[in-house]
């Protein structure tokens, strides 16, 4: 019951601080934040040995695309 | 059986510095890894923070290192014991490479917390849950507080180091 | 035990469709939709579709990449 409820606070807070932050770099700290809590939420859901790879495909999904926004950015601050 | 209130607080402490030792020892916060981890030091730097810190904190964002080389190893020991742990790490070298990342980081962070875990739940009766938790309250007192402050106290500790 | 879980997917699948709408620039709503993502994967876990959630979380990056890549050349469209 604690474990959840700790891990659904932190996500919650985590994703208002992403939406309401005006820089859009300073936003992927926060998301990345929003991603550790997601993932343990996924493996405290359903304990199936699946979803390891579940919560990899999850992690590394998001981590990918925050790579990808920020050089995109630092790609078009360098022109 | 340690009650898991208790075990989640010193659970948070010791996946803080597993992670931040791990993350010290293969140089994070010298370097830049890839293009974005400079564009999101530069922008904690221009709101006052510091430079090495924002490299840790921009390495981090962009390519999976030993913060979630624990936390994976963590999820993995919760699910299924030591061939859930054995799956998580060979996975999180996958996921590094794919992230155009070295997976050194990834790989010896999820290699240690894997033995950390197994030690602290076979010997001193933490229950397995309380480390995901506690991964996911470190990796908050990282990012997800204030940048500003968190990279200072990180190039701090780093020039201290080094 | 689960029904927190529960509520942080609305709460996220919520919260990430509304600051899609609102939020002006393109990156800012590429963002919002990995925080829309997050709980769809969490709704896709709950009901056991373990392998629609791996696919969907190596799908994610993969559309955003082809729409930074589209956005590439038109950059007044993203401020």
């Amino acid at each position: 019951m604690i474990v959840e409820g700790i891990c659904v606070v932190i996500a919650i807070y985590c994703a208002l601080r992403a939406v309401f932050e005006r820089n859009t770099l300073k936003k992927l700290p926060f998301l990345n934040a929003m991603n550790f809590a997601v993932t343990g939420a996924i493996v405290l859901l359903m304990p199936h040995p699946i979803t390891i790879g579940v919560a990899i495909a999850y992690f590394v999904g998001s981590t990918l695309e925050s790579n990808a926004i920020a050089s995109t950015i630092a790609s078009w601050e360098e022109q | 059986m340690i009650d898991i209130l208790l075990a989640i607080p010193i659970a948070a402490v010791i996946c803080l510095l597993l992670f931040g030792s791990i993350d010290f020892f293969w140089k994070l916060p010298k370097t830049g890894g890839v293009s974005g981890a400079n564009a999101i030091e530069k922008a904690i730097e221009n709101t006052g923070g510091d430079k090495n810190g924002g490299w840790m904190i921009g390495n981090i964002v962009t390519s999976p290192d030993a913060s979630a080389g624990t936390l994976l190893a963590a999820c993995g020991f919760y699910i299924w014991g030591i061939p859930g742990a054995i799956i998580s790490i060979v996975l999180v070298f996958a996921g590094a490479r794919i992230c155009a990342d070295k997976g050194y980081a990834g790989t010896s962070g999820a290699f240690a917390a894997a033995i950390v875990i197994w030690l602290l739940t076979t010997f001193a009766g933490f229950p397995p849950e309380s480390f995901i938790v506690a991964c996911i309250i470190a990796i908050l007192f990282v990012q997800g507080i204030s940048t500003k402050y968190a990279s200072r106290i990180i190039g701090k500790i780093w020039r201290k180091l080094s | 035990m689960t029904d927190l879980i529960i509520i942080l997917a609305i709460i996220l699948s919520l919260l990430g469709g509304f600051s899609t709408v609102f939020v002006r620039s393109s990156f800012d709503k590429l963002i919002c939709l990995g925080i829309l993502t997050s709980g769809a994967v969490l709704f896709l876990v709950n009901k056991g579709y373990l392998d629609v959630a791996i696919c969907v979380g190596l799908l994610m990056p993969i559309g955003t990449i082809f729409i930074l890549l589209l956005l590439g050349k038109k950059k007044e469209a993203a401020k």
